[in-house]
């Protein structure tokens, strides 16, 4: 026993070198793969107007429907004759512009109530029941509500995904929220005396950070599909508007002559969706100190 | 100690309702955690609080801190009362009073390395630049017993006495001069405790400062405290220097409690009489004194009449209304050094010897 309290023994070894963020983030095969897509699909929607062959709204009739690997239309052309590499190209970057906007506004927002109400355990009962009440309504149908007040339009969409989101990413973040609140580095923070606003973007904030990635990332698929359900539903992108869901709902009436039409774009949103999400899960990796070696 | 203290409680309470009722919610009850606990601490001392788990000594802690509000009472922090101040007042009292916490696991941001989690203490009180902070953490982490380039690791990089080091070295960047001890030591291995115990220690005669040394271990309180309070169901129920209380305490729940050391040795084995009962809910503490349900020496007038803490002797308080005529405390039986705590104490003598030589 006596030799068990000596002082420790520390050796007095040079620190080592820790590998950043991003070098974690490139030694997982499948998280780089994704993340290269993801640079790949945001380049392409932001360089839309430099890549693309044509004009997205030029139509030829002459070309209806023909199929991938047509001269001068490697990905075929839709039901209006418009060359699909061009449509793909600009649907990216309306369903992206969604996606992200939407989950951006709504998860901000909706962090902010949950760490309010986590924080705040007087106004945790008002902004929770609160968000019971925004739940209740499907995001169709107050898309539909906005779309009937501002007129439809991806404004409309973005707004109605957003606010949609708010009450799923409360929930979420006041949960883990509480989890960390009942630690005891949060009483340690306090009794420093720092601020409230202090402890929660330094000791709550980071320790949720897990579950709002997770989150996040998931939401980020689901709001693409709710977007491209209400552009279906005529409330979303406006033809001619070239907008990924749009598209694959324009391409269903020609499934069994053009499969093509739907395919391509419900194939370019899996994928930008699957990478967003691998690299999500990555990411929230790579950001805890825990998981490092 | 004729000086005034440095920290006074003055009949501090918590307590929590009860509610019943979905909508409508009614009070149904109190949960009496903390009852009116008034105690000192002066200068350069340790004053120990004890009992046994759910007696309210964490809460106690908190309430000192002001990281919960109390119910009633004051707390005063050389003259200022701390349960009353605000705003900057605080923030300048809370640079004063620091705490070091039980669990070693909870207690640091696992996100934080350590020389963040040490600056920040003094990064929120504005205290120095970015450099001198960080020569402050090396000189923290040295003092401690850990090493400059432990700064930036992780929590989770250390074992359960180092980070207690590293909680202890974020309470003193500050340069406190109380600092509360939630049971600093019973999350760890005993080996470990010796360690730790023995830092505050060197670290209190260093520094000069004041503990309120909350623990349920009376090997260690033994070690550390200089003076020791009893508490029970939210009270304190005696107070006295270290060496009168081990020797002639003069609360049955004191006795009790020293009784309660487990001892190894067979043959000594048989003579302690374990309390009778259960520790009363704090929603029905039992009426006249809180301790005759379980008390040996229960009389007629416990079951009526409160004890108010009185004196006794110089130093001594017990709030028991037969303090004086206790029978003797048998130290063969319950009192004096148990073997097991003296040989714990014995390790925590050789480690100081062998820190000293080194």
């Amino acid at each position: 026993m006596s030799a068990a309290i000596e002082p420790l023994v520390q050796q007095e070894a040079a620190p080592p070198k820790r590998p950043g963020t991003l070098a974690r983030l490139l030694r997982e095969p499948a998280a780089a793969f994704a993340l290269v897509l993801v640079v790949l699909v945001i380049g392409a929607a932001l360089l839309a107007p430099v890549l693309s062959p044509t004009d997205p709204f030029d139509n030829d009739l002459s070309l209806a429907m023909q199929v991938p690997g047509s001269p001068g239309l490697p990905l075929g052309a839709d039901a209006q004759g418009r060359n699909m590499v061009t449509r793909v190209l600009y649907g990216l970057r309306v369903t992206l512009l969604m996606g992200l906007a939407s989950v951006a506004i709504g998860g901000i927002l909706g962090a902010l109530v949950g760490f309010a109400a986590a924080y705040y355990r007087r106004i945790d009962g008002l902004l929770m029941r609160l968000m019971d009440v925004m739940l209740s309504f499907p995001a169709i149908l107050f898309g539909l509500a906005l779309a009937a007040i501002f007129g439809p339009g991806i404004q409309a969409v973005v707004l109605a995904l957003s606010v949609a989101t708010i009450p799923l990413m409360a929930r979420i973040v006041r949960g883990s929220a509480l989890a960390v609140m009942g630690l005891d580095y949060i009483e340690a923070a306090r009794a420093t005396g720092m601020s409230d606003a202090r402890i929660i973007l330094r000791h709550v904030a980071p320790n949720c950070l897990s579950s709002i990635f997770v989150f996040a990332t998931l939401r980020f698929g689901q709001v693409i599909l709710l977007g491209s359900a209400l552009s279906f539903l005529g409330l979303g992108a406006q033809p001619p508007i070239a907008e990924l869901g749009a598209m694959a709902s324009d391409g269903r009436n020609f499934l069994f002559f053009a499969p093509h039409i739907a395919v391509i774009p419900c194939v370019a949103i899996f994928a930008v969706v699957l990478a967003f999400n691998v690299l999500g899960d990555a990411l929230r990796d790579a950001l805890d100190p825990r998981l490092r070696t | 100690m004729s000086e005034a203290p440095l920290l006074q409680a003055d009949g501090i309470a918590k307590h929590y309702p009860v509610k019943k009722g979905l909508i409508i919610a009614r009070e149904v009850g109190a949960v009496r955690a903390v009852d009116g606990v008034s105690f000192s601490l002066y200068r350069g001392e340790t004053l120990a609080l004890v009992g046994e788990s759910g007696c309210g000594k964490s809460t106690t802690a908190r309430l000192v801190m002001r990281l919960i509000e109390p119910s009633a009472g004051h707390v005063h922090f050389r003259g200022e009362d701390v349960t009353k101040v605000t705003g900057a007042k605080l923030r300048a009292l809370r640079r004063r009073l620091q705490i070091v916490f039980q669990d070693p696991y909870a207690s640091l941001n696992p996100r934080l390395t350590v020389a963040d989690a040490i600056a920040e203490p003094m990064a929120v009180h504005n205290i120095g630049n970015a450099a001198s902070r960080r020569a402050r953490v090396e000189e923290l982490l040295r003092l401690t017993g850990l090493r400059p380039f432990h700064a930036n690791r992780y929590p989770h990089e250390f074992s359960g006495g180092q980070r207690q080091r590293i909680g202890i070295a974020r309470a003193l960047a500050v340069e406190p001069e109380v600092v509360v001890c939630d049971e600093p030591v019973s999350a760890l291995d005993v080996s470990i405790q010796a360690q730790v115990v023995n830092l505050l220690r060197d670290l209190q005669q260093r520094l000069g400062l004041s503990y309120l040394f909350i623990a349920h271990d009376l090997a260690v309180v033994k070690h550390v405290a200089d003076r020791v309070a009893v508490m029970y169901l939210g009270r304190i129920v005696e107070v006295a220097p270290k060496h009168a209380l081990f020797s002639d305490p003069r609360h049955p729940y004191t006795r009790a409690l020293l009784a309660a050391i487990p001892r190894p040795d067979p043959a000594r084995r048989g003579g302690v009489r374990p309390l009778a009962g259960d520790l009363p809910s704090p929603l029905a503490i039992p009426p006249g004194c809180r301790f005759h349900t379980r008390c040996p020496h229960a009389q007629a007038v416990c079951r009526e009449q409160d004890p108010p803490l009185r004196e006794i002797a110089p130093g001594h308080t017990s709030a028991c209304h037969f303090a004086e005529d206790l029978p003797r405390f048998d130290a063969e039986a319950g009192a004096g050094v148990p073997p097991v705590a003296a040989r714990r104490l014995a390790a925590y003598a050789a480690a100081r010897a062998a820190r000293t030589a080194a």
